[in-house]
């Protein structure tokens, strides 16, 4: 049976005018990966260092491991923290950086060498204990960073966006390394990142941050196939969004009137007739056809007349720009096949039905 | 047409360009200040009569400087003064230039040019002013008669009384080295101390104290090798008890007229600041002071 290592009981935190934290409530299981998802300036850092202690909330309460630390220290947590620029000791040796924290807390040399050797072997980093911060690559550095943080086995490794700073390729390479530590280990991770493609990529579960609240909280397929938002449907995965008004409600189907025609999407909660309204497709739940396929109308799907205006070819794949005769682009994403069409082509674009997610227009 | 060709070599060679501005200030130091060394070096082996240099080679300065017990209370006296208020103000300095660099805000500049405010007047001023504060008639001894209770003898032309006017004189050097090497640390350090367990004045010993440790000791240097020579704080504040090395060297060039003596002194001061400085600089390493850089590569 998991247990619940950090608690978070209606947390909040005000900076003047501005709140950062709104009355936050989260429970982060024993062995977890847990992502917290946010534009720049949601809260999810400030959330962060209210975890580690760096910052005190207004109101609420911080447990770990059951027990109340909200008025603790840093100090006496017994959390990990790795940052987004390292934030090596440049003064100490990559071995002195890493068992800083047992030293803290007075382990014995033979305990700390141990240790020692264990990190330097998981996080391979052998044969540089005696270099200093500065004499590695910024990859060597970042698993330093994360070796110091995991030695003490804390209760629980609290991850600031650690791959920003490092180049794209080094980045993917990281994300499966540390999911891997995580899963070895067992320590629940809690990540901060504003990429979405990472908390896809590493975690169990996201937490999508937006204005110091949670916009949605679930497994990450969840989180990407059914967005409670349309915050969240825009910020996870790429999605076309296409708004208009419902012009009737049909059972479970709501049809929506825009400039470019009426579709059909799954009826909103508590949409009525005439309400204003978004849906979003996901690229890849889109397909394009050649023009040929005009007049059939299959069961179920939603289809678009268009004008293939690019094609983005991206290896794996492809995303085909449509230009719609209202002056909206939609994208396609889908395996590059040649042939397909050509810029220029006439085409049309086709969705299921229930691909399509249905909120209500905020800006309206 | 000369000019041109000047022109056209300096773009060839780009150290010539360099020497041509590195020329009047290198010039200025090797006449104002390397000269004058070399002849104090010289005249300390000469000898002096009647108030005239006489060039007859030998070591009787330095005999005399290491022979008479005077000159050597004298010196002893400059060096223990010289550690204590260098470390008076080291104490004293830290929390101050903590306090500006890490609180002090928008005002951090401001506060730092007040720590100039003192060098708008005058070193002699400044020490009348400390006279005039300390002094038998100084207001605080003053104060203390006035209402009743005697006057603190301990403050009145004193050994204690030369020191607190040299710990004045030089705690704005400290606060500004240490200033310095704190605007350049990332006090983001410390929160990663205390995450990682360290209580603050662990944070401090561990982190701060070794990572700032180069303007410390630039400020430590500032204020040692001064106070070594200094003749007038001790003139003025010290009494008969606080004779100084640096006032008796002044002595010499003035009053006695030995000049000889007076440059061997000097040397000798010399070779003792230098030493101070060669122990003190084994222990700063600029690479990993994060001086030079922080973690980001």
């Amino acid at each position: 049976m998991t247990g619940v290592t950090l608690e978070l009981q209606s947390v909040t935190r005000r900076f003047g005018p501005v709140t950062a934290v709104d009355k936050t409530d989260l429970a982060i299981e024993q062995g977890e990966f847990f992502a917290l998802l946010g534009p720049s300036g949601s809260g999810k850092t400030t959330l962060l260092r209210i975890i580690a202690g760096l910052e005190r909330p207004d109101e609420g309460r911080v447990l770990i491991g059951g027990r109340e630390v909200t008025d603790l220290p840093p100090y006496a947590r017994n959390v990990g923290m790795v940052f987004q620029n390292f934030l090596l000791f440049p003064h100490k040796t990559v071995a002195e950086n890493i068992v800083f924290p047992l030293r803290m807390q007075r382990a014995s040399r033979a305990h700390r060498d141990e240790q020692l050797k264990w990190a330097l072997s998981l996080l391979r980093l052998d044969g540089l204990g005696g270099r200093y911060p500065n004499e590695l690559s910024g990859g060597q550095q970042q698993r330093v960073a994360l070796a110091r943080g995991l030695i003490a086995r804390p209760a629980l490794l609290l991850l600031d966006e650690p791959l920003a700073n490092l180049d794209r390729e080094l980045r993917s390479e990281m994300e499966v390394e540390i999911r891997r530590y995580q899963k070895e280990l067992g320590i629940p991770f809690i990540y901060v990142t504003h990429n979405q493609e990472e908390a896809l990529t590493m975690s169990d579960r996201i937490a999508v941050m937006r204005n110091g609240r949670f916009e949605q909280i679930g497994a990450k397929t969840e989180i990407y196939t059914n967005p409670a938002s349309a915050f969240v449907a825009t910020f996870v995965g790429h999605a076309n969004r296409i708004s208009g008004g419902i012009a009737d409600i049909q059972g479970d189907l709501a049809r929506i009137e825009w400039g470019g025609g009426s579709v059909l999407a799954p009826r909103p909660g508590s949409a009525q007739r005439g309400s204003a309204i978004s849906v979003f497709v996901k690229h890849e739940d889109m397909a394009i056809h050649g023009a040929g396929l005009n007049g059939k109308r299959p069961e179920g799907v939603n289809q678009l007349a268009g004008t293939l205006r690019d094609i983005i070819f991206k290896g794996q794949t492809a995303n085909y720009i449509v230009a719609l005769p209202t002056g909206d682009d939609l994208v396609v994403s889908g395996t590059p096949r040649a042939g397909v069409a050509r810029p220029n082509d006439a085409v049309i674009v086709s969705w299921p039905i229930e691909a399509g997610a249905c909120f209500p227009r905020e800006d309206a | 047409m000369n000019g041109m060709s000047l022109r056209a070599a300096s773009r060839r060679r780009p150290g010539l360009r360099f020497a041509a501005l590195v020329a009047p200030g290198a010039l200025f130091i090797v006449i104002g200040l390397m000269l004058p060394l070399l002849a104090i070096v010289v005249f300390s082996f000469w000898r002096t009569e009647s108030y005239e240099l006489y060039a007859d080679w030998s070591l009787d300065n330095y005999r005399t400087l290491l022979g008479e017990a005077a000159y050597r209370t004298f010196f002893l006296r400059s060096l223990v003064t010289a550690i204590l208020v260098t470390v008076i103000c080291l104490v004293c300095g830290w929390p101050v230039a903590y306090f500006i660099a890490r609180h002090g805000g928008r005002y951090r500049l401001l506060l730092v040019l007040l720590l100039a405010a003192p060098f708008f007047t005058g070193v002699i001023l400044r020490i009348a002013a400390l006279q005039g504060l300390l002094g038998p008639v100084g207001l605080i001894n003053m104060g203390l008669t006035m209402v009743g209770l005697p006057p603190i003898e301990a403050l009145m032309y004193t050994k204690l009384a030369a020191g607190l006017g040299l710990v004045y004189l030089f705690i704005p050097f400290m606060v500004t080295a240490i200033y310095l090497s704190l605007v350049n640390f990332n006090f983001e350090l410390l929160e990663v101390a205390k995450i990682n367990g360290a209580r603050p004045w662990r944070a401090f010993i561990e982190i701060t104290w070794p990572l700032n440790w180069i303007g410390t000791a630039i400020g430590m240097i500032l204020v040692f090798i001064p106070c070594l020579a200094n003749a007038v704080t001790p003139r003025f504040l010290g009494g008969p008890e606080a004779t100084s090395l640096g006032m008796s060297l002044a002595g010499q060039f003035g009053e006695t007229g030995t000049w000889a003596l007076g440059s061997a002194m000097g040397v000798f001061l010399f070779a003792v600041s230098l030493l101070a400085i060669f122990c003190i600089a084994p222990t700063i390493r600029l690479k990993r002071s994060g001086f030079t850089g922080t973690s980001l590569t």
